[in-house]
């Protein structure tokens, strides 16, 4: 949304229509969601992981605006919901540039908005999107950001800063977040990218960790982007508000993060994709985001990369892309851990549903998000060769579908009881920040069976 | 079907009128009523929270059934009264713990808990580590869940257990977390008493927690 409008959107937290939370949920939301998914004939087609239907697609879209418009966004702190009307988004839709230049200098990226089958590649974000040992995280960062492949980077997270737990709101957070700054700073200057496009800083919970890392010099530049996420589900608080005044101010770029839960308010597929359709709108209104953080995920699993999260995946970025010009990244939460086959096939099909779907990516989470020091470069390095390498070569929906399948045949019978994996120690020489070629084997392996399928990698 | 059985039917399909219309004949039958719960409403509960553990069914339904089988207990609440403990598997307090704001699981959890026949005081989220303490003390509760989603926040979670033990008040309440960070080794290493991996789970524990807590008799 425009820039004056922040102020309509900070007043409108206090001044919109009163409601209390379980209200909001249960008698606004959750019957509105079954409404749409009727009045709109949204149907999961388990055969279909890569849909080619514009037709639906577009009815998602529909009924992700008109389920928006009508149920808004709650304020949970002044129990206010947050709305807009149909003109606002229609404006704020109107005004979306489309594209960015992120980071700076020769390492800056001009991100664009794609549609389905685009023949050009998704910009890529690289990223663990989990804690690490202290002691890790600055070659674990330079993993990441010597990925060639990597158009931006958002590093580890840190549990401990100086040996001490890190909590959220304490000064323990305070000191944590200044030092996963600087080291990240230092780690892009160390890998030769010093003006690297950063999403960060992921230690940093509080509003208050987040303004203090807010640097031009040492830590998160106006260049960079923040991350601001949202409450389950359309709910937002005044911490959060507090980041979005001040990364609009600050005027670095801000990703609105959205989880829409599988099996959660929204229920099945069909709910969950026009939930999180409908969040990018929450996004560009509320948020003022300049792109969209999507990671959808399954309620038991934490995961993204089962045949109807594929499905609901693909329909979110059809459907946000063939009908605006929001930046959206679609984040890899997959189930097995690094150093394992499976998170490997994982990676490629959700790589590869999300790029000829529109979307950009974000790669990835994996053993469902949930071991320290368990990610490592190589699952978003094939999740991102995939998808350049379908959008180069032209591919089709139907094509990606029929792919996305033989993948699927490959993990899907074992998302329940995925194999752990190893951690990034394990998978990676430590010093020298890379991989091990027992691991880089297994890669080249899973790559070759790939090309097999139909998918024309560039090297 | 016997009347249990048909109760167990009702709460699957999420039939309020129904489960209360069994309920006043459970009363009108001279049915213990603790009987008709963990006998009739609880296993169809069960069943529910099986189904949802797979994805078989959905929050949705499970609400529908957790309504329903309330919709039952209000039927037998005067009957419970009369009895000691007034016939709660046992008092729980959950809150998502200090500086976090993600509570759907804790949530799901409630609604399991309570249609199991618990008694349940939900504080919400961003619930202080005192506050779990002090609210504790002042409804009575048994066990005491405390839910993270953030690795940030569950650094909370030990605060909680180690409060406990300096005001004297470790052994008197169990203590269970739960949460997407939260693993078995975490609850063994700070010292917790149950860890609920899901809703379904976090039933089992608390029930094995108040039975181990009543000195293995089950109410």
């Amino acid at each position: 949304m425009l820039p004056y409008k922040m102020w309509e959107i900070v007043e409108r937290a206090n001044s919109g229509p009163f409601c209390e939370d379980d209200e909001f949920t249960y008698e606004i939301f959750m019957p509105k969601m079954q409404e749409v998914i009727k009045k709109y004939d949204i149907v999961y087609d388990s055969d279909m992981p890569v849909p080619a239907d514009d037709d639906l697609a577009d009815r998602v879209w529909q009924a992700a605006v008109e389920f928006f418009l009508e149920v808004g966004v709650l304020n949970v702190d002044t129990h206010r919901r947050i709305l807009v009307d149909a003109s606002e988004l229609q404006e704020a839709l109107y005004h979306t540039p489309g594209r960015y230049i992120v980071g700076a200098g020769k390492d800056a990226r001009l991100w664009k908005s794609r549609v389905p089958e685009a023949d050009a590649p998704p910009f890529c974000i690289f990223s663990p999107d989990i804690t690490c040992d202290e002691e890790i995280f600055l070659p674990m960062s330079i993993a990441y950001i010597q990925e060639p492949l990597a158009d931006g980077v958002c590093a580890p997270i840190l549990e401990e800063s100086m040996g001490l737990k890190i909590k959220s709101g304490a000064p323990t957070e305070m000191a944590g977040v200044v030092e996963h700054a600087m080291g990240l700073r230092q780690a892009v200057r160390l890998a030769g990218k010093p003006g690297m496009f950063l999403v960060a800083v992921g230690t940093a919970q509080s509003d208050t960790g987040q303004v203090a890392v807010s640097n031009d010099e040492w830590g998160v530049r106006y260049t960079d982007g923040r991350l601001i996420g949202a409450l389950t589900e359309l709910k937002i608080d005044n911490k959060l508000l507090n980041k979005v005044v001040h990364c609009m101010q600050f005027g670095c770029f801000i990703g609105c993060l959205s989880g829409s839960i599988y099996g959660g308010y929204a229920g099945r597929a069909e709910g969950t994709a026009i939930l999180e359709t409908a969040y990018h709108l929450a996004g560009l209104t509320i948020y003022q985001a300049n792109f969209q953080q999507s990671f959808p995920f399954h309620l038991h699993f934490t995961s993204n990369s089962g045949r109807e999260m594929l499905w609901l995946v693909s329909v979110t970025q059809q459907a946000v892309s063939r009908n605006s010009d929001i930046l959206s990244t679609s984040n890899g939460f997959l189930n097995a851990g690094s150093g394992t086959e499976m998170v490997l096939w994982e990676a490629a099909a959700h790589g590869l549903a999300s790029t000829v779907s529109g979307g950009h990516l974000w790669e990835a989470a994996v053993a469902h998000n949930k071991y320290r020091n368990y990610a490592t470069p190589l699952e978003a390095r094939l999740a991102c060769e995939v998808g350049h390498a379908a959008a180069q070569q032209g591919m089709s929906r139907e094509q990606a579908n029929d792919i996305t399948l033989k993948m699927l045949e490959k993990y899907e019978d074992r998302i329940a009881d995925a194999p752990k994996g190893k951690p990034f120690q394990e998978c990676y020489d430590v010093r020298v920040s890379r991989p091990m070629s027992w691991y880089l084997d297994m890669f080249n392996k899973v790559k070759d069976e790939i090309a097999t399928m139909g998918v024309a990698f560039p090297y | 079907m016997n009347l249990f059985e048909q109760m167990a039917e009702a709460t699957i399909k999420g039939d309020k009128e129904q489960c209360a219309a069994l309920a006043r004949v459970a009363l009108d039958e001279g049915v213990d009523p603790v009987q008709a719960i963990q006998e009739g409403y609880t296993k169809g509960m069960h069943v529910v929270g099986d189904r949802f553990a797979v994805l078989e069914c959905f929050l949705a339904e499970v609400m529908l059934s957790a309504n329903a089988v309330s919709a039952a207990m209000e039927v037998l609440r005067p009957s419970l009264l009369e009895r000691p403990g007034h016939g709660s598997q046992g008092t729980i307090i959950l809150g998502t713990i200090q500086g976090d704001v993600h509570e759907i699981g804790k949530n799901i959890v409630k609604i399991m808990l309570q249609a199991d026949g618990f008694t349940v005081h939900d504080l919400g989220y961003d619930v202080p580590v005192r506050r779990f303490v002090e609210q504790a003390e002042e409804l009575g509760a048994d066990i005491i869940g405390a839910s993270s989603l953030l690795t940030t926040t569950m650094t909370y979670q030990p605060d909680l257990i180690n409060l406990l033990g300096e005001l004297g008040l470790r052994d008197k309440y169990r203590v269970m977390i739960g949460g997407a960070p939260v693993t078995a080794e975490w609850a063994a290493e700070i010292g917790a008493d149950g860890y609920g991996e899901n809703a379904t789970k976090a039933v089992e524990v608390a029930r094995s927690l108040m039975q181990e807590k009543r000195g293995g008799e089950v109410s």
